[in-house]
């Protein structure tokens, strides 16, 4: 394969599987580079590439399955460090404006959901899959994912209510 | 769309049950229209879906990179060269001017050029005088490691 059949492939790929690694893995130069590796991986592999029926779901499979790594990894190596809410009475501009930003919210909602939760969540809402192509990227059932998905929609906007109404009541 | 139809597309939302088309529909209604205070919820999460759907990849591939250093390079190179051009031209012209004592009387330059030659000689030989010693080393050596 060339180079530019296989660029052809990539390209409308790789934005998708830059936003699912970001969102698993929180950093963007962290999700810079997974994006580059999982690339390199398929490059390497591609004289097998036309052989999946698949390339998309594969390349999210391949981008999921190497962040999930990365991750772990991280637990054992790092530190971790754990989210703290600190009270704070003095507040600052900055964080005014934070927590103002309803976007940046969610951000943080959809972060702390479960890594599963996450993930369909990122697949179904944000790319808008079907959920036949999330079962091959999950490697899930359909019925689960429904199930996951059902979960996490509801978990997003039970927290965004709950801290829509903390500033209110 | 009517509101009621929005709802129980709604609920089927939080269940998971929307096919792809219903979601879009939904999408369009949340990200276009002001909606009652009670499903403000819902089209904030829309919102995110959508704001998030924008993230690029935003590192160039490194070929890019590349080209724009060689242009840098490039640019540099000629400036090099051309103020070493500019310089050197400069530099001959000053060396010129002064004039470095050139003898033009051929006896003169010849008997100059002797005197030169010949202290260098000497001074040469007074060098290489210091270093006979360098003899033992050998003896020395040949004491210890025979060659035959």
């Amino acid at each position: 394969m060339k180079e530019h059949t296989f660029l052809e492939i990539i390209n409308p790929v790789k934005d998708k599987m830059y936003r699912m690694a970001l969102r698993l893995l929180t950093s963007k130069e962290a999700a810079e580079d997974a994006t580059q590796e999982v690339i390199l991986k398929l490059w390497n592999r591609k004289e097998k590439i036309k052989s999946y029926a698949n390339v998309e779901a594969f390349a999210m499979t391949v981008t999921k399955n190497y962040c999930l790594d990365q991750l772990k990894l991280k637990q054992n190596s790092n530190l971790r460090i754990v989210h703290q809410n600190y009270e704070s009475k003095h507040i600052s501009l900055q964080t005014e404006i934070e927590v103002n930003d309803e976007m940046q919210w969610l951000g943080r909602i959809v972060a702390s959901l479960p890594e599963q939760q996450k993930m369909i969540f990122q697949l179904r809402d944000i790319e808008q899959y079907d959920y036949e192509e999330i079962a091959k990227i999950m490697d899930m059932k359909q019925t689960a994912i429904r199930v996951n998905l059902s979960r996490a929609r509801k978990a997003i906007r039970e927290k965004l209510i709950k801290k829509h109404n903390y500033g209110i009541r | 769309m009517e509101l009621g139809k929005i709802e129980r597309l709604l609920d089927r939302y939080d269940e998971g049950e929307t096919s792809i088309a219903e979601e879009k529909l939904l999408r369009e209604y949340f990200l276009s229209e002001d909606v009652p205070e009670h499903l403000r919820s819902y089209q904030l999460m829309f919102r995110f879906s959508a704001s998030q759907a924008e993230e690029k990849l935003e590192n160039k591939p490194k070929v890019v990179s590349k080209r724009n250093w060689y242009s840098w390079t490039s640019i540099a190179a000629i400036l090099i060269v051309a103020l070493g051009i500019f310089f050197y031209n400069d530099s001959s012209r000053m060396l010129n001017d002064n004039g470095l004592g050139t003898i033009s009387d051929e006896e003169l330059a010849l008997q100059k050029t002797k005197e030169t030659l010949h202290m260098v000689a000497q001074i040469m030989n007074e060098g290489k005088s210091d270093l006979v010693y360098l003899k033992e080393f050998n003896n020395t050596k040949n004491k210890i490691i025979q060659i035959d």
